[in-house]
């Protein structure tokens, strides 16, 4: 009896033990040990794809007779938007030919010149509640890797933290792990954009290390800054809801609104590096 | 024995695939149940430490490899959960509904505190307030009147897989 107990008292403290060492090398992005979550993953995720899919179906489902009347009527607003449109679209056009003229003119770098745009569905989301890490659709199959900026039309969502084989880890700017650097659109003020927990809820983030002279106002546009070479330069982040002074310290911080919508995000899109495509560049600038 | 693995295995497998996806639906101020947590308080109610530290154990790595930071993290937390539920329950009369609305009760508060305590401590400082007010407290409350029925569910599962041991042979 008592050798049972001790056979177990050992058990207990060597998994606890090998699980320790795991974790600490598990922090090291690049290990192997993460391929060990692969596993899983790769069963987990066609179910889980299956299951969010209904989910967002069975949403939009419920609401469908709701919206009937609100759709006969935004339908007539959106079309007639859509004539303005038209004629800005035109005058657009325009100025994106000038745009591209006056840029080979200038030699300036395309901003998103060296990405490739990835389209990805969100199939699983964080269980818990304190971190807001999800999983997409897209994997280390379709060549993402670590480190690859997600965003959406309207802004900066996070970035891959773990790929998988047919899914991945992406960690959202909100979570209290992230921090992008950051500029003020209007001032060019370097800035730092950081999730935290209580803020978390109502899907904002918070912003730091404002410079003391910067003229900071509700509304203004924060964008990335590019500096730190994970996300490239002027993706919107999003705008200042409130700026607020630390009691103790003579800072300042602000809360961010982000411009995507974390509550409501199904479809994202990664940016994935241009490899192939770089050699054949520079052969046609040469 | 076989059979019992993976049965258990399937609803873990289940259990964190509803939650990661379409638990998000079932939000309720702000939060949601934790399934997975109230599954290993179960087991470990019903069948003891040994049980329970081992079911803890491979729910908290299903959840580290959906959504851990690291591995290992959640799978730690899940086999000391286990294993203390477990070692609790020799004297408690275990059909009770209240006995395992109060430890899932407990369990969600100790076990989200953790949560919440190392993954902040290394960062920002630690506030009690807010965690407590805006996620822990309500997710316990969530947890516990979820727990019934996964408690119910638990107990049906053990009383088929018992059936199916008695009728070739018993150990």
């Amino acid at each position: 009896m008592l050798r049972l107990f001790k056979s177990k008292l050992f058990i207990l403290v060597l998994t606890t033990l090998v699980i320790l060492i795991v974790m600490g090398v598990s922090t090291n992005q690049n290990s192997s040990v993460n391929q060990f979550g692969n596993v899983l993953s790769v069963i987990l995720s066609p179910g889980q794809k299956f299951l969010s899919y209904c989910g967002q179906k069975m949403e939009g489902s419920f609401t469908f007779f709701n919206d009937i009347k609100a759709v006969k009527k935004e339908n007539e607003e959106l079309k007639a938007r859509l004539d303005q449109l038209e004629k800005e679209r035109i005058e657009l056009e325009d100025y994106k030919v000038k745009n591209k003229e006056l840029r080979e003119a200038l030699n300036l770098k395309d901003q998103f010149g060296d990405y490739v745009f990835l389209g990805a569905n969100i199939i699983a989301k964080d269980p818990g509640n304190w971190f807001d890490v999800f999983n997409i659709d897209r994997g280390s199959k379709d060549g993402i890797s670590s480190d690859y900026p997600v965003i959406t039309s309207k802004g900066l969502v996070g970035k891959v933290t773990t790929p998988g084989l047919l899914s991945s880890k992406v960690i959202a700017i909100i979570d209290s792990d992230s921090t992008v650097s950051a500029r003020i659109s209007k001032t060019r003020d370097l800035v730092l954009v950081r999730g935290d927990l209580s803020l978390k809820d109502q899907g904002l983030c918070r912003m730091d290390y404002i410079p003391p002279d910067a003229d900071i106002a509700v509304g203004d546009t924060i964008e990335t800054s590019g500096v730190g070479g994970i996300f490239p330069k002027g993706i919107v982040i999003g705008k200042v809801k409130k700026v607020l002074q630390d009691n103790s310290v003579m800072t300042r911080y602000a809360v961010i609104e982000p411009a995507v919508d974390f509550k409501r995000l199904e479809e994202v899109l990664v940016l994935k590096e241009k490899v192939e495509n770089k050699s054949s560049e520079t052969g046609n600038v040469k | 024995m076989k059979a019992k693995i993976i049965i258990l295995g399937l609803c873990i497998f289940f259990i964190a695939m509803l939650q990661s996806t379409v638990l998000d639906y079932a939000r309720v101020y702000n939060v949601k149940p934790n399934l997975l947590l109230i599954f290993i308080v179960s087991i470990a109610l019903l069948k003891g430490n040994v049980e329970g530290a081992i079911v803890g154990f491979f729910c908290g790595l299903t959840q580290d490899m959906i959504a851990g930071k690291v591995i290992g993290f959640y799978a730690l937390l899940g086999l000391y959960l286990g294993l203390i539920v477990g070692s609790v329950n020799k004297r408690l009369y275990r059909e009770n509904v209240l006995v395992i609305t109060f430890f899932t009760f407990v369990s969600t508060v100790i076990y989200e505190f953790c949560v919440y305590f190392f993954g902040t401590v290394f960062r920002n400082p630690v506030d009690f307030i807010s965690p407590f007010k805006n996620v822990i407290i309500p997710e316990a409350i969530y947890n516990s009147v979820i727990s019934v029925f996964i408690y119910i569910f638990a107990i049906k599962i053990y009383d088929k897989l018992s059936e199916m041991d008695r009728l070739p042979r018993k150990y």
